[in-house]
């Protein structure tokens, strides 16, 4: 006779049903849906593009500078891009809206671009990408970020020894 | 002539036709809607049925290159029409009694094994295998359910005719007002036993859990309407909502018809079958699991057989 | 406003929903028969039933990567299906392969091999954004009533 006091109690409670489809569906904090990119800090390390499983991130150099390409449409949402990321510059949103209509297919796309730039001491070819800071001591005051950011990953690299040599 | 037009108005309007058509179909919704709320759920609108109906309209039916076509598509129709008959045979009390020329228990009895053959016969002409493993299960319960219901109407006729001063009495119209007059037979423990088989009886001829044996959706995906689509599928839900309107209306005239007449003779009437559609078939088709194919039948020839043999017994010594 | 219209408006509120499986790993199986099953999501509400029988459906909702294996069945399931019939790409693999894109064994994306109306990407997707997905189709198919 269990049933019996299951079918009393749905009947006093009422249903269990979320609204929905007519009212926002509860979402976690820390739920893994749609992944962002924030270009401004990205250092253009590319660990993300190899630890991705699925092939969904791209990055490709072109004549304005690199490209940042995620196609949700074949990411997993196994979070690898954002625990590899060395500066948080690829994120999961809480964002899970993803249906579309097959016209779509190919928009489903999360878009970023490091601009070129021009060396400021040497004139060679660099990107605006944020610096590597991971290993540098003492750490690097924003006015030293500017400046390493419009060099090429040459000028930057003599950059950061003559500060090794002066500290 | 004019019996005439009352018999064809009484199967195409009332109380067959359109009415147990929005009657069977509305009974559905509120049993749809029911068996949500009892599992926690909002459930369907209760005019759910009726949609389907409409969306299967637009739908294309499609038949099996295998399939015998004339009989694929006439199983469905045969069916819907045997029902609207019976629909038209089976007295409301105090509200509609049914001319004589239509017929009595004997024939609505017999009209409600057509739609069973109709699925055979549908199962079988759609060359499919679960069609022909619905086909012959719904036989096999056929066989199992058909003994108890005719005992059962046996009890009640010999009931009403020896109470009458002849052997027995098989015409509805007349059970009926036997029980307006007398008490009815819900209160008669003579008539008990009789009254538990028939509601052995029911789940099986309306095909619900736990005798959906032949139909069932999770072994044999829906069996003998597996290869039908669009409108043909349609007839078959119609033909299952007449049904479930002959079925529970033929056992409230067999064993509870109210002594009311007129708007509340309806209204009682509505009633009671909206709560033998809750208790008998809601509720039992939720809190059981389906039985296997052997099991129903050992079940159907101990059980309700026992119940209405002892009905038919206590009747005949008393 | 016809009556015609008026009927199609009514009986898009009744889509029957059934479920190819084209080598999917059961992810997204799992996530369609939780939609399907559990109070909480009761897609019954809406109108929808999960059918046995290819036959009686409206929307098709395939997932899996279509291995080289199943695609024949599996072609010839969705040509049971009664027209006018939705379908919808459950998961990233039959979109775009997924996990197990350019491999070997599979065919995906699936889009080559059968007429796909809504994709809802995800590995599985979450029931809401199946819902989501199966409101997309139905605006899909009143166009084609």
């Amino acid at each position: 006779m269990n049933f019996l006091s299951l079918f009393v109690r749905n009947l006093v409670h009422g249903p269990y049903t979320d609204p929905f489809p007519f009212a926002p569906a509860p979402t976690a904090a820390r739920f893994r849906g749609k992944v962002a990119f924030d270009p401004e800090t990205c250092e253009a390390c590319r660990k993300c593009e190899r630890a991705c499983p699925t092939g969904a991130i791209r990055f490709e150099r072109t004549p304005e500078g690199m490209t940042f390409d995620c196609w949700h449409d074949t990411c997993v949402f196994c979070g690898n891009c954002a625990f590899h990321c060395p500066t948080g510059a690829i994120h999961q949103t809480a964002d899970w809206h993803l249906a579309h209509l097959q016209a779509d297919k190919y928009l489903q796309v999360e878009h970023g671009l490091i601009p070129a730039i021009v060396c400021s001491s040497c004139g060679g070819k660099g990107l605006d990408s944020a610096p590597a800071i991971g290993k540098i001591k003492p750490p690097l005051s924003p006015e030293e970020t500017q400046e390493l950011r419009s060099l090429c990953p040459k000028c930057r690299a003599k950059y950061l020894k003559d500060r090794r040599q002066r500290a | 002539m004019s019996t005439q037009v009352a018999v064809i108005l009484s199967v195409l309007l009332f109380p067959g036709g359109l009415f147990a058509l929005t009657l069977g179909l509305a009974l559905k919704g509120v049993d749809r809607r029911v068996a949500a709320r009892l599992q926690g759920r909002v459930g369907p609108p209760l005019t759910q049925p009726f949609i389907d109906l409409v969306k299967l309209a637009f739908k294309r039916t499609m038949v099996p290159t295998t399939a015998c076509e004339p009989v694929f598509l006439g199983a469905p129709l045969v069916g819907v029409v045997s029902m609207l008959a019976a629909a038209a045979l089976v007295p409301i009390s105090g509200l509609y009694t049914p001319e004589p020329i239509l017929g009595n228990l004997l024939v609505v009895l017999y009209l409600l094994v057509i739609p069973g053959i109709v699925l055979m016969v549908a199962g079988s002409s759609s060359s499919s295998p679960y069609g022909a493993i619905g086909f012959s299960r719904e036989m096999v319960l056929m066989l199992a359910y058909e003994g108890p219901i005719v005992l059962v109407a046996a009890a009640v006729a010999l009931r009403v005719g020896m109470a009458e001063g002849h052997v027995a009495t098989f015409s509805l119209v007349e059970i009926v007002a036997y029980q307006r007059t007398h008490s009815i037979f819900l209160l008669d423990p003579v008539m008990w036993p009789a009254l538990g088989a028939f509601c052995l009886f029911f789940p099986a001829n309306l095909g619900i859990v736990p005798f959906d044996i032949p139909e069932a959706e999770t072994e044999v995906l829906e069996g003998p309407v597996l290869e039908y689509s669009g409108p043909a599928l349609g007839l078959f839900k119609v033909m299952s909502a007449l049904k479930a309107v002959v079925v529970l209306g033929l056992g409230i005239a067999l064993f509870a018809p109210l002594g009311l007449s007129g708007a509340p003779a309806l209204l009682g009437w509505l009633a009671e079958i909206a709560v033998l559609m809750v208790l008998g078939v809601t509720a039992v088709r939720l809190s059981a699991g389906r039985m296997r194919i052997d099991q129903a039948f050992s079940f159907f020839f101990k059980w309700p057989l026992l119940l209405s043999a002892a009905s038919v017994a206590a009747i005949a010594l008393v | 406003m016809t009556i015609l219209q008026k009927f199609k408006d009514i009986a898009v509120r009744s889509p029957w929903i059934y479920r190819i499986n084209a080598g999917s790993c059961n992810g997204c199986d799992v996530e369609m028969a939780t939609t399907a099953l559990i109070p909480r999501y009761d897609v019954e509400r809406l109108g929808c039933q999960y059918c046995g029988s290819p036959r009686h459906a409206d929307i098709v909702l395939i997932s899996g990567p279509l291995t080289r294996h199943v695609v024949d069945a599996a072609r010839r399931v969705f040509d049971e299906i009664p027209d006018p019939k939705v379908t919808v790409a459950v998961g990233v693999c039959p979109i775009s392969g997924g996990i197990f894109r350019e491999s070997y064994a599979v065919l995906a994306p699936i889009d080559d091999y059968f007429p796909i109306d809504v994709n809802v990407p995800g590995c599985p997707p979450r029931p809401q954004a199946i819902i989501e997905g199966i409101a997309q189709a139905i605006q899909v198919w009143r166009q084609r009533l």
